[in-house]
């Protein structure tokens, strides 16, 4: 994957950079991502495209809607290759997504979307959905192995309250595990029905926050999992995803509920993570200041 | 009136063809204007490195007759041949009550009518619109109304513009 600088896309669009910013704003097109300086990062396979369609448009939005319709085709076709049992040419068609996208966005815009589609046309109940979904489990597997060591020093476990592989659900969770990995954080995932031993592999973990995920399991079970965490490692922040929004008594007791999006709750939950980190080391800094002043009394007496 | 029945060679009487004498047209002006603001950029020797519109940047540079092409300000849309909007000038935004990404790819109907009273039939700003956008070099006009509005007049100066080919339409 190529990226571009603000300065390089529009030397490639031959436009200024505040005309690109400015067509950011309105069109929401290119679509950069940040570098960790929170500098734009645009992929080169979008400017790429909408270079292309302007030299064949009418306007900024035509040539906008052209581009896009050309990396829409992706998820066209992996829909295609899905709906006729192609693995083959499913791991093609994401393949070609990758070349345009970043792991990320290929995945929110391509893989996910996808599996919407054949969710709603075929339903979860049908060989196509078992057959996508499965699909792109392992894919998002492959994908989490295949992610660099984590380099933040905070860690999540999530709590996986799903049925199985083919709710829907799942492949979510999958990618919200692979965007928090590819974010640095370290991630435990296990299966919310497995309450014995738990705390044993949350003392290993040591976890910074609690993330049940999926609405299968009822309250009850996930209360108990949540419980023998919080007796092994102490009170901890709790989140949720993908619980349904049936459930709004969570909201009451301090329990972050995250946005469906896979892309948007990984954002959400870096920042809950980034507070509770400044917070901790604020207090951890506070109570060796606290000390060092207790000392020098101690020491002037 | 001179007489054009001819005799054939057989001896029998036949009509000849004879072709209407073309009227040679002065070639009618061009200029460059932007396909959002309407902005004419300044004559330059070079052509510009650049489509984009350097007064705004939402519009790409067309060409299109000087009595039609639209002046700073002016309410116009450009169509294709299946009269699908391409562009909205910012004046026809809020003229129209629409924005130019919402209204790119929709038939020109979800925003103009042919106005009834006023014109012949409703083919015939369809038909302008499809001669103007297949490089037909004449310049029409229509009257039309904002769609869902009624008791408003528009005349629309239809003419071709490009590249690539499409339909200029000018609401005066």
């Amino acid at each position: 994957m190529r990226y571009l600088k603000t300065s390089e896309a529009a030397a490639l669009l031959n436009v200024s950079p505040n005309t690109l910013r400015a067509w950011e704003r309105r069109f929401g097109f290119p679509k950069p991502q940040r570098s960790p300086g929170k500098h734009r990062l645009f992929t080169h396979g979008e400017v790429a495209a909408l270079r292309d369609a302007l030299q064949e448009g009418l306007s900024i939005s035509s040539a906008i809607s052209r581009a896009r319709e050309g990396l829409a085709a992706d998820a066209n076709s992996l829909v295609g290759a899905l709906a006729s049992y192609e693995r083959e040419r499913a791991d093609a068609a994401i393949e070609a997504a990758l070349a345009l996208r970043s792991v990320e966005r290929s995945v929110e815009e391509v893989l996910l979307p996808t599996l919407e589609e054949i969710a709603r046309r075929y339903s979860v109940e049908s060989a196509a959905w078992a057959f996508a979904a499965q699909w792109a489990t392992d894919w998002l597997r492959r994908a989490t192995r295949l992610t660099p060591p984590p380099v933040r020093p905070v860690s999540i476990v999530v709590g996986d309250a799903s049925r199985d592989e083919l709710d829907r659900d799942a492949p979510y969770i999958r990618a919200l595990e692979l965007f928090l990995m590819r974010a640095g954080v370290k991630v435990l995932s296990l299966s919310a029905r497995g309450v014995a031993g738990i705390g044993d592999a949350a003392s290993v973990h040591r976890p910074n926050l609690v993330v049940v995920a999926g609405g299968h399991l009822d309250d009850d079970t996930v209360a108990r999992w949540a419980y023998a965490i919080r007796l092994a490692v102490g009170a901890m922040p709790l989140a949720i995803y993908r619980r349904g929004a049936e459930r709004p008594r969570t909201r009451g007791t301090g329990t972050s509920v995250l946005p469906s999006g896979a892309g948007e709750a990984q954002r959400m939950l870096l920042e809950l993570l980034e507070s509770d980190h400044m917070i901790a080391v604020a207090a951890a800094a506070g109570a060796a200041e606290f000390r060092a002043q207790a000392r020098s009394i101690r020491s002037n007496h | 009136m001179p007489d054009r029945t001819v005799t054939a060679r057989s001896g029998r009487p036949a009509l000849r063809v004879l072709t209407a004498p073309v009227e040679h047209e002065a070639p009618v002006p061009t200029v460059s204007f932007c396909s959002h603001c309407g902005a004419r950029p300044a004559p330059a020797d070079e052509p510009p490195s650049s489509r984009v519109c350097g007064a705004c940047g939402f519009g790409l540079i067309l060409e299109s007759r000087a009595d039609v092409a639209p002046k700073p300000g002016d309410a116009f849309l450009v169509l294709d041949r299946s009269l699908a909007v391409c562009a909205v000038s910012d004046a026809a935004e809020r003229l129209l009550a629409t924005r130019e990404p919402d209204a790119v790819n929709r038939h020109v109907t979800d925003l103009l009518m042919p106005a009834d009273a006023e014109e012949r039939g409703s083919e015939s700003l369809s038909l302008a619109v499809m001669w103007a956008a297949r490089g037909d070099g004449g310049r029409r006009s229509a009257t039309v109304r904002p769609a869902n509005t009624f008791g408003i007049r528009l005349t629309a100066r239809i003419a071709s513009c490009g590249p690539p080919r499409a339909a200029l339409l000018v609401l005066g």
